[in-house]
């Protein structure tokens, strides 16, 4: 093991350009240890995957020849610092499309330095400023709560009438810029709404759970934290006392809740937004895909739904470009129907929003559990802006 | 007594650093340029460490003294206060004012108390940045931070980039040594054993309120560089573990000298652009090589390779 | 009124969890005079052995509990006699050491069970209610196990010879060894207790809370904390000190939240090492 480790380390080394068959490299960036890991090793998975797909039947058309993808992970930690060394490390490496990064800090990071290298970057950050207009080489995943939230939101309030409602997050950038944003949702649809946000790295949450509860709200939603912070918080909540409805209005990793909080039990009634409708089987099949292909399970859960049309469309671009040159792809891309064969039809969004197209919104899922009892993810169709 | 202001090991450690002049004319390759630049914001941030080490005082409040320079030029930036002069003099003396007060209160304490109190401070730090939004632009940061300018020519490209930042790594060594150099002996003597250094009429306080202020400055610095590099300051960019960072690189290269801040800060960087690119592996392939050098390398680099140097000759 | 009585429970159980963790931190301190940055990696290491012991071995769950105790003071005991006492004069080096080795255990966890959290919940659950004031059951059983093992280790320290034999290498390691006692001996077994009391809070909280690889990052922090303001080296100092933080933890996020409570409690650690240098019940101790 650590003879292959040092092997491949040396492969890495910028110096040893060995010329193969023809290669194609993939670049997938993310927070890949540490409290986020979960997203970046997501990235990297579906990157994986798409990959695989297409040397399946040989690799991306270069230039007339075939060639083999692949794909080159990078840990960018979850910080600007990480996220923009990642980006010339892979420029380094001749790679000119990125699948990532995730977080705020990172998306804030690469910005600048992947425009100089002239690369493809597809974040999934919900930072308010995912996309500007002055980066049209940065394309966007994950569409952030002001595409989703009314809709999550109206459909809860159907189950779940409320007038008040008690958010919860962490106080960094992947805290704020969401709950925020759901703040509003919730006070148009005329629910009063306070936000509580915490330190990130706070283990024990039934102070913050004693705050909250003192504003006796109908409803408490945990927005962007943290899967495993959002379960126990859940499951103080609920020892506290707390019957009412809580929402998530934020990323995935309902499993992972339910798993912390202790069952469907103590969840009870819960609502909550899904990137990508996790119910159908068609997408649920990505992860019997990703096996067959790769032979292991994929890493990061559902997340990796959600990044895979952005890795397929950015490699089949490359063969309709036939180049990897960031530019030409990033023309092939714009001009391309947003459908993937798993998620279903979407749009190019973000005009509005960014003052430029360049984010993929695919149908999503707004999930249900109802007095202990699981009723699925609905499928929301979206329309274009 | 003549008291030389530099020293061989000074002029090394410069001659090193002078690559940054030196690669540009040689590379374009832009792993080359990234792995320099960041490693002479690490070297600054390191050479901070290490002048308080000279003490026996081990500092984990690099960050928090980094962020107040790094936070001082981004918002002078938005003013359109860009000059490279100004802004250097700026990001070196806000921090060493601030750390006037500061070490009045923490200099007191001493051993694993200072370490300690440090950490804390550079968590506050980090709370103080979340919890002032309108100074510091919160959680967000401020991003889009106006380049560089050098007799108001703005220093914009990847080369201009990397050629300022080896200019203030070779500053702050300079200043580091010039420091370290004229006041060796009575950092030798706290550094030795306090309690008899006073007794002989050193007066202490004095010589560590120094080092705390020169060292805070110096951190100001590695700010600056960083946010010049990222063109943002952000608050996970002063983010209390990279303290550990920082230590790292002095440590693995060496305390005897300041060979050793600049040689473990050049080889953990490429370490980590290297280690990099194997994801979620990444982190443990760096303490394996920790633990590789702390247990090979007495001494850490520099003084490996003064041992070997001795067997030779 | 009932809020404040609520803060007043949480921040208790609080200290508690915190104590099992300080304790183990100043023992390492106290006596080897090193500065474990690896404590967080053997709570992890604990919460996962134990995890691993009921999943997929069966055991009931205090038996997985003692396991992961055993298993993590081994792992202690190990890599304190095979590396740290290699250097475990240089206080620089020891440092290094452990966050090297906190790193390798994080990797090593993270590939090993992935980056989500365990399905992992405390055998006995639920909280008594009095009126609007709630005291969950799970709690109940740490506080006590925290009281237990805290007695245990006052006993183990104060009324055997292995612990005077501890208590002197701390107070002047150069005389206990003139004395003819084994540094070599005694060191690994100091320090094997220690990484046992974080593998035991690991195992008792993770259920309760998470378990996820990275769980262990906060609890360097904590104990930091904890442990200056009980006065390094200091075990009842730590004990104390516990208890204050957490109430204080609980109070200020109680009335001030998540953020701003932080902050309080860091200006207020601040504050009092400013006035009181050594901490609650320190003594002056050795350079760093």
């Amino acid at each position: 093991m650590k003879h292959r480790l040092f092997v491949a380390a040396m492969l890495t080394l910028p110096a040893t350009a060995f010329a193969q068959n023809c290669e194609m490299k993939l670049g997938a960036m993310g927070p890949m240890s540490g409290g986020a890991a979960q997203w970046g090793l997501a990235m990297n998975s579906a990157a994986e995957l798409a990959a695989a797909e297409v040397n399946q039947e040989g690799g991306v058309k270069i230039g007339g020849k075939t060639c083999k993808v692949v794909v080159v992970p990078y840990d960018s930690k979850y910080t600007a610092d990480g996220a923009a060394a990642g980006s010339n490390a892979l420029a380094a490496q001749d790679i000119h499309l990125i699948i990532g990064p995730v977080g705020s800090p990172e998306a804030t990071g690469i910005k600048p330095v992947a425009a100089r290298n002239e690369q493809i970057s597809w974040n999934a950050s919900y930072a308010k400023n995912a996309l500007e207009p002055k980066f049209p080489l940065m394309f966007h995943i994950a569409p952030g709560p002001s595409g989703w939230a009314d809709a999550v939101i109206k459909r809860a309030m159907k189950e779940f009438p409320m007038k008040s409602v008690a958010l919860i997050a962490p106080n960094d950038q992947g805290g704020t810029d969401i709950a925020s944003v759901d703040a509003e949702a919730y006070k148009a649809n005329g629910v009063t709404t306070t936000e509580e946000y915490y330190q990130r790295g706070t283990t024990n949450f039934a102070p913050i759970v004693t705050r909250i509860l003192a504003a006796k709200p109908d409803v408490v939603d945990t927005a962007s934290s943290p899967p495993g912070d959002a379960g126990v918080i859940i499951k103080q909540l609920r020892l506290a006392g707390f019957t009412g409805a809580i929402g998530r209005l934020g990323g995935p990793g309902t499993d992972e809740i339910v798993r912390v909080s202790g069952g469907l039990d103590v969840l009870k009634n819960f609502y909550w937004f899904e990137t990508v409708p996790t119910g159908d089987p068609k997408v649920r099949a990505i992860d019997d895909e990703y096996k067959k292909l790769l032979g292991k399970d994929p890493i990061g859960g559902t997340a990796v739904w959600a990044d895979l049309p952005a890795a397929r469309m950015t490699l089949k671009a490359v063969s309709i470009a036939g180049t990897d040159d960031a530019k030409a792809v990033a023309a092939a891309l714009r001009k391309m129907p947003v459908d993937d064969p798993n998620i279903g039809k979407g749009y190019w969004a973000g005009k509005k929003q960014f003052g430029i197209a360049q984010e993929l919104q695919f149908p999503f899922g707004v999930g249900i559990i109802k007095d202990g009892k699981n009723l699925g993810v609905e499928r929301q169709e979206v329309k274009p802006e | 007594m003549r008291i030389k202001l530099l020293g061989w090991t000074e002029i090394v450690a410069l001659l090193l650093l002078s690559c940054g002049f030196i690669v540009p004319m040689f590379t374009r390759s832009v792993l080359v340029y990234s792995v320099l630049n960041q490693a002479f914001v690490g070297v600054i941030a390191a050479e901070s460490v290490w002048i308080m080490l000279r003490m026996n005082l081990l500092s984990f409040a690099t960050p928090a003294f980094m962020a107040i320079g790094g936070y001082t030029v981004a918002i002078a930036g938005q003013y359109d206060i860009t000059d490279a002069f100004l802004m250097t003099a700026a990001a070196f003396l806000v921090p060493a004012l601030v750390a006037v007060p500061l070490g009045a209160l923490v200099l007191r304490l001493r051993g694993t108390y200072f370490v300690l109190v440090t950490f804390v401070l550079s968590q506050i730090m980090q709370l103080l940045i979340f919890e002032t939004p309108g100074l510091t632009g919160g959680s967000n940061g401020i991003s889009g931070v106006a380049p560089v300018t050098l007799f108001g020519a703005e220093m914009g490209t990847n080369r201009l980039v990397l050629e300022y930042a080896c200019g203030l790594a070779m500053g702050a060594t300079l200043i580091t040594g010039v420091l370290t150099r004229y006041f060796r002996q009575h950092f030798a003597a706290i550094e030795e054993n306090e309690i008899l250094a006073e007794s002989l009429g050193l007066v202490v306080w004095r010589y560590k309120a120094l080092g705390f202020v020169v060292a805070a400055g110096v951190a100001g610095l590695a700010g600056y560089s960083l946010v010049n590099m990222l063109l943002t300051a952000h608050p996970s960019s002063f983010d209390s573990a990279t303290a550990v960072d920082f230590i790292a690189y002095t440590i693995i290269g060496g305390r005897l000298s300041i060979l050793g801040p600049v040689l473990g800060t050049g080889a953990l960087v490429y370490a980590t652009n290297l280690f990099g690119t194997h994801g979620q592996y990444a982190q443990g392939l760096y303490g394996v090589l920790i633990l590789v050098v702390v247990l090979a390398a007495r001494g850490g680099i520099v003084g490996t390779i003064a041992a070997l140097w001795r067997r030779v000759s | 009124m009932d809020q404040f009585i609520q803060a007043a429970i949480i921040g208790v159980s609080l200290g508690a969890q915190y104590a099992l963790l300080a304790l183990g931190f100043t023992l390492i301190f106290g006596i080897l005079g090193v500065v474990n940055f690896s404590h967080g990696g053997f709570y992890m290491l604990g919460g996962y052995v134990a995890y691993s012991c009921v999943a997929f071995l069966g055991l009931p769950y205090p038996l997985a509990v003692l396991v992961a105790v055993v298993a993590t003071g081994a792992l202690g005991w190990v890599f304190e006699l095979f590396l740290l006492e290699r250097l475990v004069d240089d206080h620089l080096a020891t440092l290094m050491l452990t966050l090297g080795l906190y790193l390798v255990v994080s990797t090593g966890l993270l590939t090993v069970f992935g980056p989500l959290s365990m399905e992992f919940a405390f055998p006995v659950t639920g909280a008594l209610h009095m009126g609007p004031i709630y005291v969950p059951r799970e709690n109940l059983i740490v506080l006590v196990v925290c009281l237990a093992a805290i007695a245990a280790l006052w006993l183990v320290l104060f009324r055997t010879d292995l612990g005077r034999g501890l208590r002197a290498l701390a107070d002047d390691r150069a005389v206990a060894m003139a004395q003819g006692l084994r540094p070599k001996l005694l060191f690994p077994l100091a320090f094997a207790i220690a990484t046992g009391l974080a593998g035991l809070t690991g195992a008792l909280v993770t259920p309760i809370l998470s378990l996820s690889p990275n769980v262990g990052d906060p609890v360097l922090a904590t104990s930091f904390l904890t442990v200056i303001l009980g006065g390094l080296g200091s075990l009842e100092g730590a004990a104390l000190a516990a208890f204050v933080v957490g109430i204080v933890e609980a109070f200020s996020s109680v009335y001030f939240g998540g953020s701003i409570g932080a902050l309080v409690l860091f200006v207020l650690v601040l504050l009092l090492l400013v006035f009181r240098p050594t901490g609650l019940m320190g003594r002056p101790v050795r350079g760093a």
